[in-house]
């Protein structure tokens, strides 16, 4: 036996204290079990196929019950779910997944981001707001998957979870000024990605985009 | 960029801050001073009209996902399983 014993005394027990493996699991399934889609929702970006996504969730949730003592009840458990995600995909999944796009990607060249930022520069903004509203999901979710990693899941955990940048810092593991900058250059890239499908959609005309840039 | 005007943030500023104006990481003070410039200034409203659509587009779209409920079955019953070894060896 190796339980820690409490300082304090009876009135405070650890949280798996008087708790039996059964109730321990009853209360992991119940506070844990209802972020499966969300966690598996965050898997597909980071994997973007469904056969890991599944074992990539698989994963986090029995690496998160054999930690689930050490959890502090009151905390925040979604985020603290989410930082297993990322942790079990950095170290299992990443190496071993074939990437078009390369993460480690805060360095991407100011040529790049330059690209982005003349892409629209004047006019027609609210005419362009309307037109990707109309894009198609499927088109969004392949515009997203294109976005290299990082910036990626820091657009997705703002956008689509509303963590908080504190809270992203920490599934990240990075400092919040990173995420800050993840999140720029992330939705800028998105930004273009999208206009170049409304683009091919016919929702916008070429000339929206052309003549932005050609004016900056 | 700016409508010309003269506003008491600056355009520059408002720009700077609108990624953390949307997801509602700045405190009240800033919320209302570019609330205010939104409100006078058409290029930058329009600035962020687009950069909202793209959020609003990303939850919408993104957010989808329902896991295989043989997924939710299985990790369930592998928990328990866990959790049964664990407590025959504590025995």
């Amino acid at each position: 036996m190796d339980d820690v014993v409490d300082p304090i005394g009876d009135e405070v027990a650890p949280a798996s204290g008087p708790e039996g493996p059964a109730e321990v699991s009853a209360r992991f399934e119940r506070d844990a079990m209802q972020y499966l889609d969300q966690l598996y929702g965050a898997a597909m970006r980071m994997t973007r196929n469904p056969a890991d996504a599944e074992d990539l969730v698989q994963e986090t949730y029995l690496k998160a019950f054999a930690a689930f003592s050490s959890f502090t009840e009151g905390t925040n458990l979604k985020a603290w779910l989410f930082r297993i995600l990322t942790n079990t995909y950095i170290n299992a999944y990443r190496k071993k997944q074939r990437q078009p796009y390369q993460s480690g990607t805060d360095g991407l060249s100011d040529w790049e981001l330059h690209e982005v930022e003349s892409h629209t520069s004047r006019g027609l903004r609210s005419a362009e707001a309307e037109a990707l509203d109309r894009l198609a999901d499927v088109d969004v979710v392949e515009a997203l998957a294109k976005v290299p990693e990082d910036f990626r899941m820091a657009v997705y955990y703002a956008d689509v979870e509303g963590f908080s940048y504190k809270e992203i810092a920490e599934i990240m593991d990075t400092p919040v000024g990173t995420v800050m900058s993840r999140l720029h250059r992330g939705r800028k890239l998105l930004r273009e990605l999208l206009e170049d499908y409304a683009i091919e959609r016919g929702l916008i005309t070429a000339a929206v985009g052309a003549d932005g840039g050609d004016e900056s | 960029m700016s409508c010309g005007n003269p506003h008491a943030t600056p355009c520059s500023d408002v720009l700077d801050l609108v990624y953390e104006f949307l997801d509602g990481e700045v405190d009240d003070e800033m919320r209302g001073r570019i609330a205010q410039h939104l409100d006078e200034c058409g290029p930058c409203l329009q600035q962020y009209g687009l950069e909202q659509a793209v959020k609003a587009l990303v939850h919408r779209s993104c957010g989808c996902d329902v896991a295989p409920e043989s997924l939710r079955v299985q990790i369930v019953a592998r928990i328990r399983q866990v959790s049964i070894t664990y407590y025959s060896r504590e025995q």
